[in-house]
């Protein structure tokens, strides 16, 4: 199968986006969105397997997400109590799980943008009228992610190997660990996009005033049935809501 | 101390390339030497468990670790990473050092002493101050090596510890590393820096495409 446009994605998941953020109490629209999006990636032959490999731990601290919602918004049923307080309710917990599907919304669906080569991805930006940088400099975001990701992965194995065992720390302590380590490994994203903004400069990546393309993308005719699709789609989940 | 039997590992992602140790039993200060991509990493994650096994068996004092959690075998396994600033967490050194030790219940105090001496022993006491993520490879590499040191490991598995250290760098650590030694310490060197392993009289076997060759090279 051909792959879509780039553009035909950029409409999906900026609506699919859109619908995880306006869908605010109704876990089956979020499960029926979730699962849109994961047919979406599985059509278009996103690796998910390796994706969800990838995420273990990131899915692992949205369980944990999902729990904490369930405590601090009971309402329902009380699955779960202690000393009279609510620990677990169906309330709180299926609104721990939108939250955790709210997410995977978007991460699935910004995975899809991977099986595009990144030129590809900055063209269609540019012919979405984007300034050139900002489209370079977001397609060179989506590849840092699963770097940051292993970088992440890495500080974790370090810290363990320095005699710490994750599952035994308190909880506060186990939450304000992993803020700790989400940093290095932004600093490295930082430093790593600001010597890649400072090898442009040097190469005179703003020298011209325009700068023409090599090749351009032509949205094909099933590329319009597919975007017109998206549309009515949208639309109509729109009236749902 | 550290015992490999029947050990057999592949990358998930990679048919290509197979590590296939049936005995390997390092004792003292041993050194492994091959080419790139012979599997000499690999052999090192294996040992720290950061890799596990497909099939056969790790051995720790004549236990398997296969059911061992990470934390647990950092208790007793040091690891330097081949690139130091991926183990590297904290913005400041001396926190780099103590937050691990705090983490396991030390007094912050005490935990903060700790490191500082620490930090002069590697000869880091400049640096205390500064941003781990800006310093130079030789710095990251010896705070690495600090880090490492303060939980006191029984065995020590360094990857390519000499990439980015200057001549007398060198021999500070292989000094630091004797003593380490000396003190019961076995260690674990993997290396294409055969002056060193030479230095560190170290018992050196080679490495050649994920098996490791029986005679001494
Ligand atoms: N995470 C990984 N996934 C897949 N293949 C890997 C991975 N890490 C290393 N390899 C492959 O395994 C082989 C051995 O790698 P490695 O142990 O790093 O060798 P060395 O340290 O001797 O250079 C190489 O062919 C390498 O490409
Ligand atoms: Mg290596």
């Amino acid at each position: 199968m051909k792959k879509p446009d780039p553009r035909v994605i950029f409409a999906l998941v900026f609506a699919t986006s859109t619908f995880a953020i306006l869908i605010r109490e109704n876990l089956a629209q979020m499960a029926g969105l979730f699962a849109l999006v994961l047919a979406c990636a599985a059509l278009l032959r996103v690796p998910l397997k390796q994706l969800f490999g990838r995420l273990k731990r990131l899915l692992q601290i949205l369980l944990f997400v999902a729990i904490l919602r369930s405590f601090f918004t009971p309402s329902g049923l009380v699955l779960l109590a202690a000393w009279g307080l609510p620990l677990l309710t169906t309330g709180g917990l299926s609104m721990g799980i939108l939250v955790a599907l709210r997410l995977l919304v978007f991460i699935v669906g910004a995975s899809i943008f991977t099986i595009y080569p990144t030129r590809a991805l900055i063209q269609a930006m540019v012919q979405l009228r984007l300034p050139y940088e900002i489209a370079y400099m977001v397609s060179i975001g989506i590849r840092f992610v699963p770097q940051m990701a292993q970088e992440l992965r890495d500080s974790l194995i370090a810290l363990q190997l320095r005699g710490i065992v994750i599952e035994e720390l308190k909880l506060k302590k186990r939450i304000s660990l992993y803020s700790y380590l989400l940093l290095p490994t932004i600093v490295g994203g930082l430093r790593h996009a600001k010597e890649l903004a400072m090898s442009m400069e040097m190469r005179a990546f703003r020298a011209k005033p325009s700068r023409t393309s090599f090749f351009s993308l032509k949205l094909s005719s099933k590329d319009v049935i597919l975007l017109i699709l998206i549309a009515v789609a949208a639309i109509a989940g729109g009236f749902i809501l | 101390m550290m015992r490999f039997e029947n050990v057999k590992f592949k990358y998930p992602t990679n048919s290509d390339f197979e590590l296939i140790i049936d005995n390997f039993e390092p004792k003292g200060c041993t050194a492994i030497l091959g080419e790139n991509a012979s599997g000499k990493t690999t052999l090192g994650k294996l040992a720290a468990g950061i890799l596990r096994p497909s099939s056969g068996a790790v051995y720790y004092h004549g236990e398997d670790i296969a059911g061992w959690k990470l934390g647990k075998i950092g208790r007793h396994v040091g690891y330097l990473f081949q690139e130091p600033s991926r183990q590297i967490f904290a913005p400041k050194p001396l926190e780099e050092i103590a937050l691990p030790l705090e983490l396991r219940g030390m007094p912050k105090e005490e935990a903060r002493e700790l490191a500082l001496a620490l930090l002069q022993e590697f000869e880091l006491e400049n640096i205390v101050n500064s941003t781990t993520f800006t310093l130079s490879r030789g710095e990251k590499q010896r705070l690495a090596i600090a880090a490492a040191m303060v939980m006191k490991p029984r065995f020590f598995v360094l990857d390519e510890p000499t990439t980015g250290l200057d001549k007398p760098r060198r021999q500070i650590l292989a000094k630091t590393l004797k003593k380490m030694q000396a003190d019961g310490m076995e260690i674990l060197i993997i290396s294409h820096d055969r002056d060193f392993v030479e230095i560190m009289g170290a018992d050196i076997r080679r490495m050649e495409g994920g098996r490791l060759l029986d005679e001494k090279a």
